[in-house]
């Protein structure tokens, strides 16, 4: 098999030493790791590189984890992929996000590595993987970034942890880095699939965002955000945070929404947890059943490709914390089935763009 | 004269798409995550300067000449 998953729930280093034990003799090219904010990222990170020295390590803190059928918190979750699905891997630190995001110059690094220039990378034989510290607020424009240089996918989510929105992490040679994000670029000879799914409707009720400051809407439509979705809703508008997690905003692309979600109300304005442009149109959602739409869409790759090696699950914290409410993580878990499959609750998915309430996943053939 | 707009969107998803329709798709989408959708505009479509100067700068940024 060479895609192989592992967790543990013990403390450092017992941790790592058991997640290789489970590697077992699968010699890893890369190892993705994601971890519970208990375990020091720094020594975690420092144990990773020290057992797995030939492989490319990549990881991130969390907000949960997700391993091979189960939804789990406080434990350190990982994939180790082989040199049949990963042929070669190279994994480039863009440091200081607040202040700029230095993109090109980890490009260049990820260029040199592989000897051959980005815009020259077969787009279905190439993709990145992207994690973010989840507390910089600078996804937006790292990713439009990525979307201006290249046309390569990159995929991947902001880390988390555990809703104490303090201090997260990214994981990589043997370091553990805060305001930075990692670009971990995959050669696929198999090639690879993205898997975007949100349990959402869109509703033919269009609000247009006319004045933004950055993940600020003050009016939608011309009114005060707030006066203005409250009466999209038909509630009062002191109840609206009430229906901010089952109706969330979004930007329609080809009939899916790209989900804009609120975070809170400030002084009759909006804040979200990722930016809308000044002019978007965004459709009110409707919610729907995430077990269902997950497994479809699941089910649907699957059957597509007739075979799928492993998943990379990067699956919103909103969508958890619904899941946890309804008692439905083992659910969820279960929808991978034999899959090997790997994931985390994030503070934000990377796909395109930065979005939000979805799942979004890499998939490898 | 109306279209400008459209024919900036066709030229900018043309240029870098190259023929390649996947491209075409996730270029149409990262025009509406900058605030252009494509859809709006049509040969009709009034040459709004604002949406302009914004089209002549993603052009920029996405490393298209128009």
């Amino acid at each position: 098999m060479p895609i192989k998953t592992a967790y543990s729930i013990k403390e450092l280093p017992a941790a790592v030493a058991e997640l290789k034990q489970q590697c077992a003799d699968l010699k890893p090219r890369v190892v993705l790791c994601f971890a519970s904010p208990k375990y020091d990222p720094a020594l975690l990170s420092q144990e990773l590189q020290r057992t797995f020295p030939d492989a490319s390590i990549a990881g991130c803190s969390t907000a949960g984890e997700i391993v091979s059928g189960r939804m789990l918190t406080g434990s350190v979750a990982a994939m180790f992929l082989d040199g049949d699905v990963v042929e070669n891997a190279a994994c480039a630190v863009v440091r200081n996000l607040r202040g700029g995001t230095g993109v090109r110059a980890a490009f260049q690094e990820l260029e040199s590595h592989f000897g051959t220039p980005l815009a020259a990378m077969d787009i279905e034989k190439y993709v990145g993987v992207v994690l973010f510290d989840g507390m910089s607020g600078a996804e937006e424009r790292l990713m439009e970034e990525i979307g201006d240089l290249t046309d390569l996918f990159f995929v991947g989510g902001s880390a988390g942890d555990d809703l104490q929105f303090q201090r997260t992490h990214v994981l990589a040679g043997g370091q553990a880095f805060t305001d930075a994000a990692l670009l971990l670029l995959l050669k696929v000879p198999r090639g690879f699939d993205i898997i975007k799914t949100q349990s959402f409707v869109a509703t033919d009720k269009v609000l247009v965002a006319t004045e933004v400051d950055g993940r600020k809407v003050g009016r939608f439509n011309g009114q005060p955000a707030v006066k203005a979705y409250a009466k999209a809703l038909g509630v009062a508008p002191e109840k609206v945070a009430e229906e901010f997690m089952v109706h969330p905003l979004g930007l329609m692309v080809d009939g899916q929404p790209f989900v804009r979600s609120p975070q809170h109300v400030e002084d009759g304005a909006m804040a979200f947890y990722c930016r809308i442009a000044e002019g978007a149109e965004l459709h009110v959602l409707n919610g729907t059943n995430i077990i269902a739409d997950t497994r479809a869409a699941v089910e649907a790759k699957k059957a597509e490709l007739g075979h799928i090696a492993g998943i990379i699950d990067f699956h919103c914290i909103l969508r958890t914390l619904q899941l946890r409410a309804e008692q439905r993580c083992g659910e969820y878990g279960a929808l991978f089935g034999e899959i090997p499959a790997v994931g985390f609750s994030t503070y934000g998915e990377a796909y395109l763009g930065h979005i939000n309430q979805t799942s979004t996943m890499l998939v490898f053939r | 004269m109306p279209g400008q707009i459209k024919r900036m969107i066709d030229t900018i998803i043309t240029q870098r798409s190259n023929g390649n329709t996947t491209i075409a798709l996730t270029t149409k989408t990262k025009l509406l995550l900058k605030g252009i959708n494509p859809d709006k505009f049509t040969l009709a479509s009034e040459d709004d300067p604002s949406v302009v100067a914004k089209l002549r700068v993603i052009a920029t940024e996405l490393g298209v000449h128009l």
